[in-house]
């Protein structure tokens, strides 16, 4: 954890503000575009934001948070409770919706999407790639438009028409799912970001066992428990924070057998996130 | 010594007259409704206790706790508590089918004042409410909703007096059989055995 103090809070929108973290121990970690970090509110809720600010400055880290009507406490908390000055631990950056090299981008983003877009279209414009944003949001929008012009295209996006207009380009896409659902359909190969787990059927929940190949010993993990807690309670104590298949912040190395992934990252092989996931196989084997 | 059954009672008027009338300003601060002071206290706070009663008036008062601010404030004169997995005895839900009115004591660790919430309370399953009390990917099944009726800050005396919050008084428990130890006398089993299905049970919180 890194520790920072809430320098000020700012009104982007009606139900947006803008938080500036500055670090309290010298130069935060870095960061490329697309990152997020885990912020621990004093209500002992952790919740994951993309940083939207200049990575170039690590004097301070910026996110953006908008005020869920059906928050259950931690966008709450941000909108009405939090108070500058404070000291708040956040995590080191993670990288789920990293920007790959390319002669040409399209980024689509809805509402609070924007965020991890914002230093991923700063990046895209300083590498002289053509780009071009399409946006149906608020914040942000007049900043964007008026740093890149004809660049940002506002409101609600047509996909079918972006996709016949850019075959070529490589593109983002990071909002509401229903946005996100629609774009993977839409384009032949999106890079998204969700910002909640999709709604998805598994098949029933049944038991496995994990072999703990660092420190030995196997665990068995009952249908009603997930995998995540059933490691901490057997004491391999692993981190994690949203717990709902989207932060990424319990990953663990899988050496032996078949995971059934059911997050909404995308694990990489040999990967999975035990928070949500669980096993094909009658048995894994965990580098824990 | 007087028998237990035969303890002189004090009629409420008597009660009253040796206790005198309580001073204008305390009468003044019972508001009506959740203040931005009274908000930010139920935000903080990861435990109360609901007292309710039956038809006839018997009471009963649980413990109710989770992270801070797991009681969250719909509109300045609604709350809404989720039901947690517990003993599935269901006190408060029977008692509140019964008999609507409802008393809480917020708790924030650390303070010494407390902040009392009375009002009428309803059990919902509605799944906007339900969605902002998820916790492990896993929403409540019910809700108790109060209408708040009155609200006020309680004075820090009992807590001052109690030391409740001073980390010494944790030694108080040291003193006490573990809760396996209490039942095994009633159920006649192993005290481990029962310490242990308390603490497989106390692993699933939600």
């Amino acid at each position: 954890m890194q520790k920072t103090i809430l320098e000020r809070i700012e009104r982007v929108t009606d139900d947006v503000v803008s938080l500036v973290l500055r670090g309290d121990e010298g130069p935060l970690a870095p960061w490329e575009p697309g990152a997020h970090i885990d912020l621990e509110l004093p209500n002992w809720l952790t919740r994951q934001y993309s940083l939207c600010g200049d990575p170039g400055d690590l004097s301070a880290y910026r996110i953006a948070v908008r005020h869920d009507p059906l928050s259950r406490g931690g966008s709450e908390y941000v909108h009405l409770f939090l108070q500058p000055g404070r000291t708040l631990p956040v995590s080191l950056p993670r990288n789920h919706f990293p920007l790959h090299p390319a002669a040409e981008y399209l980024f689509v983003a809805g509402g609070i999407g924007i965020t991890p877009i914002v230093p991923m279209l700063r990046s895209a414009v300083a590498s002289g790639a053509a780009v071009t944003l399409a946006y149906a949001g608020r914040p942000f929008a007049a900043e964007l438009s008026s740093a890149y012009g004809e660049r940002v295209r506002l409101g609600r996006p047509d996909l079918a028409a972006l996709a016949a207009e850019f075959p070529a380009a490589d593109v983002y896409c990071c909002g509401p799912a229903s946005m996100v659902d629609a774009a993977e359909a839409a384009f032949p190969a999106v890079h998204t970001e969700r910002f909640e787990p999709t709604r998805r059927t598994f098949g029933p929940d049944t038991p496995f066992e994990v072999g703990c190949a660092r420190s030995g010993g196997t665990i068995q993990v009952p249908a009603d428990e997930s995998l995540l807690d059933a490691l901490n309670h057997a004491g391999r104590q692993v981190p994690s924070a949203c717990r709902e298949g989207v932060c990424g912040s319990c990953e663990v190395i899988v050496l032996e057998g078949e995971p059934e992934h059911r997050d909404d990252i995308g694990a990489a092989a040999g990967r999975m996130y035990p928070c949500v996931s669980r096993a094909l196989s009658p048995r894994l084997v965990l580098d824990v | 010594m007087t028998s237990t059954n035969t303890l002189p009672r004090v009629s409420a008027a008597e009660v009253r007259a040796r206790l005198g009338e309580p001073e204008e300003m305390i009468k003044a601060k019972i508001g009506d409704r959740i203040d931005p002071h009274a908000r930010r206290f139920i935000a903080h706070s990861p435990f109360l206790t609901l007292a309710t009663a039956d038809a006839a008036g018997r009471a009963d008062c649980s413990p109710r706790g989770d992270y801070p601010g797991f009681v969250k404030v719909l509109d300045g004169r609604t709350l809404a508590l989720p039901d947690r997995p517990g003993n599935k005895i269901a006190d408060s839900f029977r008692n509140i089918g019964e008999n609507d009115g409802v008393g809480l004591l917020f708790f924030v660790p650390g303070m010494r004042e407390t902040l009392r919430v009375n009002g009428s309370a309803y059990v919902t399953d509605d799944p906007d409410v339900l969605a902002r009390m998820r916790t492990e990917a896993k929403a409540p099944v019910l809700a108790i909703v109060v209408d708040v009726a009155e609200v006020y800050f309680h004075c820090g005396r009992a807590l001052i007096r109690s030391r409740l919050w001073d980390p010494a008084s944790r030694a108080l428990a040291a003193e006490l059989p573990s809760a396996g130890e209490i039942a095994a006398e009633k159920m006649n089993l192993e005290p481990a055995l029962l310490d242990q299905l308390l603490e497989d049970g106390y692993r699933k919180l939600y």
